[in-house]
């Protein structure tokens, strides 16, 4: 075929709005006089059915190769017009567009000056569309399954979203049980609905759903390709007790040495464990765990005679050979969910956290609430002799959120409202309690959230307005040293109890998801949305979804429905079964390439890898780009010294030109 | 002292390793006060070695520019290493590249040589015009020895040593295999003077400047290929489309040219100064590439050239980098 | 002097901030000088700091690069390469005399069309009162 530039250019009058500043027929008349221009129209809206035609029938008559449309933005029309070129056999990619509206027409007032500036568009449109190439949008197949790292509410919502949806999940929680955070609260605001009675059964559904794969106590170790074609490495953690043989009866732990004496995570350490353990009665899976670090025979290589847990289990499931085992597999997408770690008071040495036994946080006394927890449900502090029921009862709110001092300047979302539920659980179960919050900012911003303020205030529970400068311990009493800033008066309030509401930080180990993924973080530490108003669910890696708190604080609702968002994203790529790559990309011209790593240092994406070539049986090494990753920025091409890189439809020799015209002409 | 007995000894025991393909050195030169690159590919060819005052070559340079010839097919290409003698400034060049990745670090045998200064051959031929013999030096204490043949003359290194060395903060090798002579104490400082000088006047007087400069400038590339930095193989102001620079001779396409050098080396360059000493036509190429150091350390904080594991300036950035003039 | 100097000011927008402030400037039918003309790219990051080198050769008076204010860049850290690139190639203009006002970066967001309207206000005055740019301009030029 003859590539010589045959050129259309056309020449749109958008109504006036081109029209009326721009002299349409002298801007045609110019162009016209261009070198590789064939033919020159105008016409009242090109954008429109009949304006489009006009450009059809051309190519197919004319045997244009090259389209230059002078109208409004590339970032209003680009699209259409290269459908219109597509539709007539020709390139997309043969189009440039002059923008002689938004920049030209709409902001000048001169009708000379307006034209003279068209013309000029039009020149460097046609210089470039000259040396336009045709780019071919290339399809990858996707993987017909999903990574869902994090096991909390958000996992397990997207999990079950696209487990549902027919296809393959892989779960991968780094605790024992599914079940997160949720899973330790007992209520939850403002409906006061059992946390755990909602969330088991969904828990026992992942578990029993054919399309998952549940990976407890795993660990993400590494993933490697893009969009559609995800390499997953996961490293399954040796839990001593063979899964399949464990049927969850529990004597082992009734059994182990070390039974009763372990804090127990899952009741902030409040509660005791053995060393072989299942967090919490409603664990998924039901399979119990040896706690490596606790366990005297793996620690010590000895447990009196013989590991009792061992002896006792009657279906021979204790294995302390068990290794840690490497999963592969294939991905399309990846949702991350990993949630979020609580804020550690002791970080506010203000508030004797880590003095007084009577200061908890809002965690904390959540688990001592729970008919599940370690009182069972009873709000006593202290053991035994010394134990007592707390009747002067004082909440602090913003521990840890809205406090520039900590760092964390944002605002975490829950804790009004949970200090609101533990307030009004707390007044419930001690008869003749006295409940006061110590408040900055009440925030009840959500469906229900002021009616339950409300109510919780019309129970008898006092909100003070001030934000507590110390507490110490006068006799058996705690004293909160605050002013009330609505009366103007110093207080020093005796209390029996203390619970701080403390605020969501990002995962303290959020680090090795962000090397793993190349994922980015916002200020506040939280992982970074692709945008924060149009793509809350996306990661600037294509194929990667957040959910949950791993992103931002939110509350349960909110996590389920980002969780739904991010399946129904995940979904559309698996659904499809293929992803368009982007045309405009970079390529590296491997003859010149010097293999410097530049480009490779600079790509936001990781899209481009040196790689070994032989060069006439030399060994070298040069940049190579990985089409699916590149998502043509071009910032590689300005780095590259020699012009080896470079952006299809932004090379080095479409740009000079350009700049040549709009340069020299007046 | 230099004890070349010792150098030759090193070069020779080096040679002989089956690993190492040859080395690069210094020997003398046809006449005066010059001197060449030498290929040590042999024990015996380690005789002519020598390391003085007068050993200006950054010889790092050929580690990326030598020919990769075609392997014919069946044979296997020549991986042994090449060694190479550095001084401090040299060395610099040689961390660049491998940062860089122009070379691999077990390609290159680099044996340092720590440098007292070398010589700036204009002003010493200046001092000693018209001579043709071959004349050896040495570093004295605070001098430069000649030997004429007519005895020997101790000059103050002030008065011939070459601009880079007068500023010179590295003169001990940051990166070698092998250390050859005493560590040398530091004793030069750099405040960047003549830049500070440059930039002083007003853009009329500095345009002047740089103006009857860049007119003389011939384009013979020299600069650019001396450069141990500018390795490109296919140099993209040669290239005809796009064509960045026209082949003709003008102040407007030298100073393009100049430009564009000098802003490829901006964060890179190590200031062995060979782009000025190569020059026909004098010009100043180090007060171009200087200003950009200076700008790199003021700014960001950064030397090229001293951490292989350091990522290259242009490469990378922090959120807070100044930016007072951006609208 | 019959008419007062009007340069030729070219301009690197990228698609994603400033091209869409631009745009947004015409929707909102704000009014500036003439003088400035657009190219676009994807990126400020794309623009290759001899882009700018070649725009004053090629007979511009005046260069603007503008991008995404810092961390808004569509692609992450694109304008922060540009920034470090054209710290450096202001300072190296400067250094051989081409006059402070003729090289221009500004931050505009989709959002700042007023912005863009003083930026093309302020880069075509100081390009005005730098004057024709002789300095290294090509003779003749051809595309």
């Amino acid at each position: 075929m003859n590539n010589k530039p045959k050129i259309g250019v056309y020449v749109c009058h958008c109504g006036i709005n081109i029209a009326k500043t721009v002299d349409v027929e002298a801007v045609t008349e110019f162009a016209s006089r261009l070198p590789n221009v064939k033919v020159v129209r105008n016409y009242a809206y090109m954008c429109s059915d009949p304006g489009q035609l006009l450009i059809r029938e051309d190519i197919e008559k004319e045997g244009l190769n090259r389209v230059v449309v002078a109208s409004c933005s590339p970032r209003m029309h680009e699209n259409t017009f290269r459908k219109t070129l597509a539709a007539a056999g020709l390139n997309p990619y043969y189009l440039e567009m002059a923008n002689i509206r938004e920049q030209c027409s709409w902001v000048h007032e001169d009708r000379d000056e307006a034209t003279a500036k068209a013309k000029k568009l039009v020149y460097a449109a046609v210089v470039k569309a000259r040396l336009l190439e045709p780019l071919y949008e290339k399809e990858v197949d996707v993987e017909p399954a999903s990574l869902v790292i994090g096991g909390g509410i958000a996992g397990i919502q997207a999990a079950l979203d696209i487990a549902n949806a027919g296809f393959k999940v892989y779960l991968v929680e780094k605790t024992p049980s599914v079940g997160g955070r949720m899973s330790q609260l007992d209520k939850t605001f403002p409906t006061l609905d059992c946390s755990a009675c909602i969330l088991t059964p969904k828990m026992v559904d992942v578990a029993n759903h054919p399309n998952i794969e549940l990976l407890a106590y795993s660990r993400v170790e590494e993933i490697s390709g893009y969009v559609g074609n995800f390499a997953v490495k996961v490293r399954k953690r040796a839990r001593y007790v063979d899964v399949d043989k464990c049927t969850g009866c529990g004597i082992c732990a009734q059994e182990c040495r070390l039974a009763g004496r372990i804090p127990s995570e899952f009741d902030m350490n409040m509660g005791k464990r053995a060393a072989v353990y299942l967090p919490f009665p409603q664990a998924v899976p039901a399979k119990y765990t040896i706690d490596p670090e606790r366990c005297l025979f793996l620690t010590r290589g000895k447990c009196g005679k013989s590991p009792k847990c061992a002896d006792a289990c009657a279906s021979g499931a204790i294995n302390f050979e068990q290794q840690d085992e490497i999963v592969e597999f294939k991905v399309g997408t990846v949702i991350v969910a990993t949630g979020f770690d609580t804020f550690d008071p002791a970080r506010k040495p203000e508030y004797g956290y880590s003095d007084y036994a009577n200061v908890l946080t809002g965690l904390e006394l959540e688990r001592l609430v729970s008919a599940s927890g370690p009182t069972g449900g009873a709000v006593v502090l202290g053991e035994g002799e010394n134990a007592f029921v707390p009747k002067d009862i004082a909440f602090i709110k913003c521990v840890g959120s809205r406090d520039k001092s900590v760092g964390n300047e944002y605002c975490s979302r829950v804790c009004c409202m949970y200090t609101a539920k533990l307030a009004h659980l707390v007044q419930e179960k001690v008869p003749g309690a006295n409940v006061r919050v110590y408040y900055m900012d009440v925030r009840a911003f959500g469906k229900g959230f002021e009616e339950f303020y409300d109510r919780v205030r019309r129970e008898g529970i006092r909100y003070i307005r001030g934000n507590p400068s110390e507490i110490f311990k006068r006799g058996d009493k705690l004293v909160i040293k605050v002013e009330d800033t609505l009366a103007a008066t110093p207080l020093e309030d005796e209390v029996d109890m203390v619970v701080l509401a403390v605020g969501l930080e990002p995962r303290k180990d959020a680090r090795e998801i962000i090397d793993i993924l190349r994922l980015s973080q916002s200020a506040d530490r939280f992982y970074l949305e692709a945008h924060p108003k149009l793509a809350p669910v996306d990661t600037a890696t294509d194929g990667v979804f957040l959910a949950g708190c791993a992103q931002g604080p939110k509350d349960i609702p909110d996590t389920v429905a980002q969780a739904k968002g991010a399946a129904s994203s995940a979904l559309v790529l698996l659904s499809s079964g293929k992803v368009k790559i982007q045309a405009q990309i970079s390529f590296v011209n491997e003859n010149t390439c010097r293999g410097c790593g530049y480009c490779v240092e600079i790509c936001p994406y990781g899209a481009i890898d040196l790689v070994a070539v032989n060069r006439m049986g030399n060994p070298v090494q040069v940049a190579r780009v990985n089409e699916a990753l590149c998502k043509g920025c071009g910032a590689c091409a300005a780095a590259c010294f020699s012009g080896s890189v470079q952006q299809k439809s932004f090379m080095d020799r479409q740009i000079l030109p350009q700049i040549a015209v709009l340069g020299v002409m007046k | 002292m230099v004890d070349v007995e010792k150098l030759k000894e090193i070069a020779r025991e080096t040679v002989s390793r089956d690993d190492v393909k040859y080395l690069i050195g210094w020997r003398q030169g046809t006449y005066g006060f010059r001197t060449a690159p030498h290929f040590v590919g042999t024990p015996e060819e380690a005789d002519n070695l020598i390391f003085s005052p007068l050993c200006s070559h950054n010889l790092a340079t050929y580690l990326t520019l030598v020919e990769k010839l075609p392997v014919p097919r069946g044979q296997d290409p020549d991986s042994r290493k090449v060694a190479l003698l550095v001084k401090g400034c040299d060395s610099r060049a040689v961390v660049q590249q491998l940062i860089e990745q122009g070379i691999g670090r077990d390609s290159v045998f680099v044996i340092g040589c720590p440098c007292r200064g070398v010589v700036d051959l204009k002003k010493v031929e200046a001092k000693f015009p018209g001579m043709r013999e071959k004349v050896s030096a040495t570093w004295g204490n605070g001098t430069i020895i000649f030997n004429l043949p007519n005895g020997n003359v101790e000059v103050p290194r002030q008065e011939v040593l070459a601009g880079k060395c007068l500023t010179c903060r590295y003169p001990n090798p940051l990166l070698s295999d092998l250390n050859f002579g005493e560590e040398v104490a530091v004793w030069g400082s750099d405040d960047y003077a003549d830049v500070k000088n440059l930039e002083a006047g007003s853009p009329q007087e500095r345009w002047s400047f740089w103006e009857e400069k860049f007119a003389s400038c011939m384009r013979c590339y020299s600069c650019r290929n001396v450069c141990p930095m500018c390795y490109c193989e296919d140099c993209v102001l040669d290239r005809l489309n796009p064509q960045w620079v026209m082949r003709s001779v003008n102040t407007a396409e030298n100073t393009a040219f100049h430009l564009a050098r000098a802003f490829h080396l901006a964060g890179r360059c190590i200031e062995c100064g060979e782009c000025e000493r190569v020059c026909p036509v004098d010009i100043p190429i180090m007060k171009l590439n200087r200003k950009l150091s200076k700008e790199v350390r003021e700014k960001y904080a950064f030397e090229p050239g001293l951490d292989p594991e350091s990522k290259p300036l242009q490469a990378s950035y922090r959120p807070d980098d100044k930016e007072d003039f951006i609208l | 002097m019959s008419a007062e100097f009007e340069p030729n000011v070219v301009a690197f927008l990228c698609n994603w901030c400033s091209y869409a402030g631009a745009d947004l400037a015409g929707t909102s039918r704000t009014h500036y000088p003439p003088n400035l003309n657009v190219i676009r790219v994807m990126c400020s990051g794309r623009v290759n700091p001899l882009f700018v080198v070649n725009a004053l050769q090629q007979g511009a008076d005046g260069v603007l690069v503008s991008g995404c204010h810092p961390g808004d860049c569509h692609y992450m850290e694109g304008n922060f390469y540009a920034r470090r690139r054209f710290t450096l190639l202001r300072e190296l203009l400067e250094y051989v005399g081409v006059e402070p006002g003729r090289f221009n970066m500004s931050w505009v967001s989709a959002s700042e069309g007023a912005k863009w309207k003083d930026v093309v206000g302020e880069v075509t005055q100081k390009a005005k009162e730098a004057g024709p740019f002789k300095q290294f301009r090509r003779d003749k030029i051809n595309w």
